[in-house]
């Protein structure tokens, strides 16, 4: 799948830079987006770096099994077949995060929950229901107070500028149960697409 | 309200550290030593993350520059006008899946081209807010597995998405 979209977004993207005469812009994007890349990375990697280190610690000292033990009857109904303590806590940690707005934080968390469910998947070429439910999940879900936005709103004369936050938490709950929603459908009917 | 959920905001993080840390002290476990070693993997997988962080923003790059994403936004248009979308819109709605940042340059260009307190002005913070950047998650996500295949991952986040910015228009037009 991501084979196809990815070749697909340079092809079109060289196709058009040629079509609109753009294509000097075209490479300077392509050799600056590289750039960009590299610094977002060594941006992230502070914050990976401080949040692996605090999470080792929370795991060694038998934290995660308690935050774990504790939601793991909200977490049942989404992850039924979900056995691992260390996956649901990373998971739990990852929707905290994102729930309030700590963007960078929650990606890390992610990004381990992740491993650790294609540990338990048996590093399988096909994802798992645990993992296309995760995934749903953190796209989808709510953050309390968008900061940037509100930010945003207000350095532009905005006379509320925290009016949008009810209508962000409705539309993202909304979005949240459309994924939710089409996870389970697919669960249920075992199709691999 | 927003006040309180602000503060929430704002505290999470730090309490959060506190608890990690007091209950390691507590516990009797060697925080510093764990933290160090913790790091160290941490720092790993942001090399292993690299090389798709670099491959998502060239594509992104490939379509914004080119203008192949001015270029699917006017052929959409008649699209969006039969949803009852405004025309303003259209280029959030198309990038936020794949650039958060980009998207959110959209969003600032939008507000103060109509003004953050229009109708379309707030559909698109309510969009920023509420609305994920899918496709750069679906490749980030699933670059630290072995998945070749993501099932109905894509289904699901796109479906979503879709969902999330219906919402984000119609729940500005009636409030």
């Amino acid at each position: 799948m991501m084979n196809y979209i990815w070749g697909a977004m340079l092809i079109t993207g060289i196709v058009f830079s040629l079509i609109t005469g753009k294509t000097s812009d075209f490479t300077d994007g392509l050799m600056s987006s590289c750039t960009d890349a590299v610094q977002f990375i060594i941006t992230l990697a502070g914050i990976m770096a401080v949040w692996s280190g605090l999470m080792k610690i929370a795991e060694e000292s038998g934290l995660i099994a308690k935050i774990s033990n504790i939601m793991k009857p909200l977490m049942h109904y989404l992850f039924p077949f979900e056995k691992n303590d260390r996956t649901i806590a990373m998971m739990i940690m990852s929707f905290m995060a994102n729930i309030f707005g700590a963007g960078n934080s929650a990606t890390i968390f992610s990004l381990k929950a992740m491993e650790l469910l294609d540990e338990e998947n048996g590093r399988s070429q096909y994802a798992s229901n645990e993992m296309c439910m995760f995934i749903a999940l953190t796209m989808s879900m709510i953050q309390l107070v968008p900061v940037t936005v509100i930010k945003l709103r207000s350095d532009l004369g905005s006379s509320s500028p925290e009016d949008i936050i009810v209508p962000s938490i409705i539309a993202g709950l909304i979005s949240m149960l459309v994924s939710i929603w089409i996870c389970k459908f697919f669960e249920r009917n075992k199709t691999n697409v | 309200m927003s006040d309180i959920l602000g503060i929430f905001s704002i505290l999470f993080l730090p309490l959060l550290i506190t608890l990690i840390i007091l209950y390691g002290i507590i516990k009797k476990a060697p925080v510093y030593d764990i933290f160090i070693d913790g790091a160290k993997d941490g720092l790993k997988t942001c090399i292993d993350i690299l090389p798709f962080i670099i491959g998502i923003f060239i594509a992104i790059e490939a379509l914004t520059t080119s203008g192949a994403m001015d270029f699917i936004q006017k052929l959409s248009r008649p699209l969006f006008d039969f949803l009852g979308i405004p025309e303003e819109l259209i280029s959030l709605i198309l990038l936020r899946p794949v650039s958060g940042s980009g998207s959110l340059v959209v969003a600032e260009k939008i507000m103060q081209e109509v003004g953050p307190d229009s109708f379309a002005g707030r559909a698109a913070s309510v969009m920023v807010g509420s609305c994920e950047t899918i496709f750069y998650v679906l490749a980030l996500y699933f670059s630290v597995t072995s998945v070749k295949k993501m099932r109905h991952a894509f289904a699901a986040g796109l479906a979503g998405y879709i969902a999330g910015i219906f919402a984000s228009v119609y729940i500005c037009r009636f409030i």
